[in-house]
Formats: C-alpha cells, sequence, structure tokens
C-alpha cells in the first residue's frame, strides 16, 4: 500500500511512497523518482505569527506535487519556503530543515540566488516584464551572462516551444508582452523560466487568472514539463489538483491565527478516492473550505 | 440650494481667474517679443551694446550648457537617492532624516542657494562666476524635487516584477538595474525634463553663481556665461547700455517661454513613447 498518511502527533517523516530509504536525498519511490526536497519539521513565523508548522515532506523528481488546502492554510507561503521568496518578507523566520538534493537551502552558506536559479517560479497573476516577448524569455540567460546572439535566439525558442507558445508568437517577438492574452501572459513566464533550466519549477496557483481553455493549455503543458523538471503547484481547484499532479498534499489551520500544518500527503489518486484523514475527505468532497 | 450655487460660482471664477492671469502673462509675453523671438538672427545673433540689434546666442547656449550640466550631476544624485529611499531604506531613523532634509530643502527660497553657491562654490573654492559653480548650486536646488519624482516613478513600478525578476535569481541591486530602473524611466525621464524647464527659468540662484551678461559663447564649464533667465532680468533693471534693452528682454523671454512650452510636450511625448513601448495602453 504506498499511500501517506500524517496526523498530528503521528511520528515523522510522513512520505512512506514505497521509500527504500530514508536517507536524506537518497528516497526513492516505486518508480524509481528520487527525492528532490526534503522538508523536515519546517516552521515558517512572520515576526510572532507562526505561519507553518512542522511540515515534513518529501517532494520526488519529475513528479507532480500538488498543494491543495483551504484560504488562509499557508500553502503559497509553503511554496515560497522552497526558492526562499518569502526571504523578502519582513521579520519571516524558518525553522528545521529544507533539503534540495541534500543541501540545507537555509544555511547560511547556501547562495540564494543560485537556489532561485535552480528553482524557478511561475506566479498566479501573470507578471511578463514590460519588454518585448523576446527580452523576456532572454531575460535569465542574460542574467547568467549570456551574450551570444545566436545561442540566445536558440533558447528563445526552444523555451518557448517547451511552454506551447512558439507557434502562436514566432512573429511576434519584438512585440511587448503586454500585449499578449493573460493565458499567453503565463505561458510566456513559464517559458521564461524554463529558459535558465531550473531543476524545480514552482507554480503558484498558476491558473487563477485564466480561462478554462488557456487553464487546459497550461495543464497539458505542465504533463509534459513533468519529465524533464520536478513541478510543485499550488492549487485551489481540487479538480485540477486531481487531474495534473501524481502528488497531493493536503494543509490546513485549525483556526484563525493558527498555524498552517500539513495534514495527509500521498499519491493523488489515494487522497482523492481514499483520503485517510477525515479532514482531507470534508475538504475534498467540499463540505469545508 | 442657493449655498450650493453660490460655491459653484466662486469656485469657478476662481479657477477662471487662475486661467485669465495665466493667459495674460503669457499674452503679455508673446505680445511684446514673439516677432524677435522667432527671428534667427536674433536667436543666433551676438549681442551687443551701445548700439541696436543685438542677439541672443550666447544666453541660449549658456541656457543649454547649464541644463546639461546641472542635469549631468543632479539625474544621477537624485536617482540614487531615490533608489536609496525605494529599494534600500529600511524604514528607519536614517531614511527618515533624509526625507525630511529633502523636504526642508525644497522649502528654502532659490536666492538663498544662490548666496550659498556664491560664498561656497564662487569664492572658498574658487570657481569663480561660472558654469560648473551655477550647475553645482542648481544641483542642490533641484535635487530634493528630482529624488522625490523618481522615487515616486521607482515606487509606481508594480511589486510583481520585483518578485519576477528576484525569482529569476536576480540580486537585489541587478533587479533594480534591469527591471526597475528601466520601468521607471518614463517618470523619471518626465522628472528630469520638468527640472530642466526649472533651470532655465530659474534666475535667483545664477545671479549670483554663473553671471548676467556675456558676449561670446561660453564654451568651458569654468568660463562665466549669462543664462537668458538671469540676462532678462540684468536687460530690464541694468539694461541702460543697450539702447534696444527692451526689445532685447521680450524677445528673450517670449523664447525662453516657448522653449519650456515645447520642452514639457516633447516631454510628454516622450513618456508616452517609452510607455507604449513597453506595451501599456496609455
Amino acid at each position: 500500500m504506498s499511500h501517506v498518511l500524517a496526523r498530528e502527533g503521528e511520528e515523522r517523516p510522513l512520505l512512506r511512497v514505497g521509500l527504500r530509504s530514508q536517507k536524506s536525498g537518497t528516497g526513492v519511490d516505486e518508480e524509481g523518482h528520487g527525492v528532490k526536497f526534503r522538508l523536515q519539521g519546517l516552521c515558517l513565523y512572520y515576526g510572532k505569527d507562526k505561519i507553518l508548522e512542522d511540515i515534513d515532506l518529501d517532494i520526488l523528481e519529475h513528479r507532480i506535487t500538488a498543494v491543495i488546502g483551504p484560504s488562509g492554510c499557508g500553502k503559497s507561503s509553503f511554496l515560497r519556503c522552497l526558492n526562499r521568496m518569502n526571504d523578502l518578507v519582513e521579520g519571516c523566520r524558518v525553522e528545521g530543515r529544507a533539503l534540495l538534493d541534500g543541501a540545507d537551502i537555509y544555511h547560511r552558506d547556501y547562495d540564494v540566488t543560485s537556489l532561485r536559479r535552480k528553482v524557478g517560479m511561475v506566479f498566479q497573476k501573470p507578471n511578463p516584464f514590460p519588454k518585448t516577448v523576446y527580452e523576456n524569455v532572454a531575460f535569465g540567460p542574460r542574467l547568467y551572462g549570456i551574450r551570444d546572439r545566436d545561442i540566445l535566439d536558440g533558447i528563445v525558442e526552444m523555451s518557448l516551444r517547451r511552454a506551447a507558445l512558439w507557434e502562436e508568437v514566432r512573429d511576434k517577438l519584438r512585440q511587448p508582452a503586454l500585449a499578449l492574452s493573460g493565458g499567453q501572459q503565463q505561458r510566456l513566464c513559464i517559458a521564461r523560466v524554463l529558459a535558465v533550466e531550473p531543476e524545480v519549477v514552482l507554480l503558484d496557483e498558476p491558473c487563477s487568472a485564466l480561462d478554462p481553455i488557456a487553464t487546459q493549455r497550461i495543464e497539458d503543458l505542465l504533463a509534459e514539463l513533468k519529465e524533464s523538471y520536478t513541478i510543485v503547484i499550488v492549487t485551489h481547484n481540487m479538480q485540477q489538483a486531481a487531474r495534473v499532479s501524481d502528488y497531493t498534499a493536503f494543509f490546513m489551520i485549525k483556526g484563525q491565527g493558527d498555524p498552517g500544518r500539513l495534514v495527509e500527503y500521498g499519491e493523488t489518486g489515494m487522497i482523492f478516492t481514499n483520503p485517510a484523514d477525515e479532514r482531507t475527505e470534508r475538504y475534498i468532497t467540499g463540505r469545508f473550505g | 440650494m442657493g449655498a450650493d450655487r453660490a460655491a459653484t460660482v466662486s469656485i469657478w471664477s476662481a479657477a477662471l481667474a487662475a486661467l485669465a492671469i495665466l493667459l495674460f502673462i503669457i499674452g503679455a509675453i508673446l505680445w511684446n517679443g514673439l516677432g524677435t523671438a522667432l527671428s534667427p538672427s536674433f536667436v543666433f545673433g551676438k549681442p551687443q551694446a551701445m548700439r541696436e540689434g543685438g542677439g541672443i546666442w550666447p544666453m541660449v547656449v549658456s541656457s543649454v550648457y547649464l541644463s546639461v550640466l546641472t542635469l549631468a550631476l543632479v539625474i544621477p544624485l537624485g536617482v540614487g537617492a531615490a533608489v536609496y529611499m525605494a529599494e534600500f531604506a529600511r524604514a528607519g531613523r536614517l531614511a527618515r532624516l533624509v526625507r525630511f532634509g529633502a523636504d526642508s530643502l525644497s522649502a528654502v527660497p532659490s536666492v538663498v542657494f544662490g548666496v550659498f553657491g556664491m560664498v561656497v562654490f564662487v569664492i572658498y573654492l574658487g570657481l569663480g562666476y561660472s558654469l560648473l559653480a551655477g550647475a553645482l548650486t542648481l544641483t542642490l536646488l533641484n535635487l530634493p524635487t528630482v529624488a522625490r519624482a523618481s522615487e515616486e516613478a521607482i515606487r509606481a513600478v508594480p511589486q510583481s516584477y520585483r518578485e519576477a525578476a528576484l525569482s529569476m535569481g536576480c540580486t537585489r541591486w541587478e533587479m533594480v538595474k534591469k527591471v526597475v530602473l528601466p520601468v521607471a524611466q518614463p517618470g523619471i525621464t518626465t522628472g528630469a525634463v520638468l527640472t530642466v524647464g526649472r533651470i532655465v527659468g530659474e534666475s535667483a540662484a545664477v545671479i549670483y553663481t554663473v553671471g548676467l551678461f556675456v558676449r561670446k559663447v561660453p564654451w568651458s564649464p569654468f568660463a562665466p556665461a549669462a543664462p537668458m533667465a538671469a540676462n532678462i532680468w540684468h536687460m530690464y533693471t541694468e539694461g541702460a547700455l543697450v539702447p534696444d534693452w527692451f526689445r532685447v528682454a521680450s524677445g528673450e523671454a517670449a523664447f525662453l517661454l516657448l522653449s519650456v512650452l515645447a520642452l514639457n510636450m516633447a516631454a510628454r511625448m516622450l513618456a508616452a513613447f517609452l510607455r507604449r513601448k513597453m506595451g501599456y495602453s496609455a
């Protein structure tokens, strides 16, 4: 039974997806996917407020992990722990460990900019820069010192192809990105992230501002991208989580002012058909949240 | 109902009065000087003393030169201060102090800057009456407004662009350089052009630091010069040696007015063009 339960008070680590090894960074699931991110007792504070408590979670590489839960349960904050975007919040503090390929990303010597190069992020609202389509995709490669025009052209085309946008914008590369539709802008943001060859792509409710057709496009795209990348997606849309993800983590807060906790984590099929925790079941069947 | 009507009427007449005064001033200046200002032999001509028919070319060059020099000093300083205030300063004592200093500085009358510039730059630093002394003085005078306008332009850059830049692995400085400043550029440019208007229109601060009348075009920043505004004041008050001083002063005033108007319009068009290029609708 490759199912995971996580109840408060029980021992961690919670992911028991047939892991052959519990040693940091060497775990593998039944299909041979290794652990990309290992979170151990992760707590997040904004000043005195505790946002997340005691998160234990293994995120597997080349899989799509969905993070679901009611509003305010800390799922976006959790996502932002993984590329340290929370550092921007004044008074932010993290306890516990967050290991990427076995290295603690909150260690003093860990270089944040190199972390963010490995762990790209797509935001809720499409936020392409007010530059041309081309300049948006070339932004990251340029940042990392690529100046050669031919190489840049190649990266731009490949990234746009991977983001399933090339055919629509190949004649509009010199036009402002803000002239594209919302769905195109979001895929452009994905292309911008892919252009720096990240290992992990974090998506924070990437379809919440898009119409169903644009949403469908992004979901199809994610299924292709997981061959090459590890994907973590926060979504408030449970059908979306069920459709696109391999693993699902359900977060919840007890009440206003309480920190978010991981209630249950496991294979998406199991979470949605046979959840171990009744709170998960109630949330999924739409009885709260 | 009656009170409402009375209020409406008085507010309207106040607005109309303001507009009428403006139109009267502009009309008077153009009435007296437009013909002269549009003649190339006046704009590009040599100034004369003791006889009629002088031009204002050295004054035009003085004003342009002074503007360029001042901008070269005040833009880096002002934008730098603005970047610090908007992006790096925590809401601490230093930031409050800088802001308080800037606000106080902008409340000081320009003639005080003129006297300060004369004492410090002209006399103490030995620059003499020169474009450089004037540019330094005008830098101090315009620094608060340039910094404030730039800070507002920088703060208006959507937070989502900063997040995007940082999430791509930018350092804070790379974020500012590659995303924030380019996006804020139309606003900063508009502020800079409005500053040019204030520089060429400033008389009190340059009277004490640059000069009032020159015959030759000033080429060196250490040379004395005569910006148009100072020269106009000079012509009206001490222009007795120039027989057609009224024609020269009026023509120069009209030319200055038209230049500033053209400059402001160019600034608006440039900002709109830059914003369109970035893909914003307006």
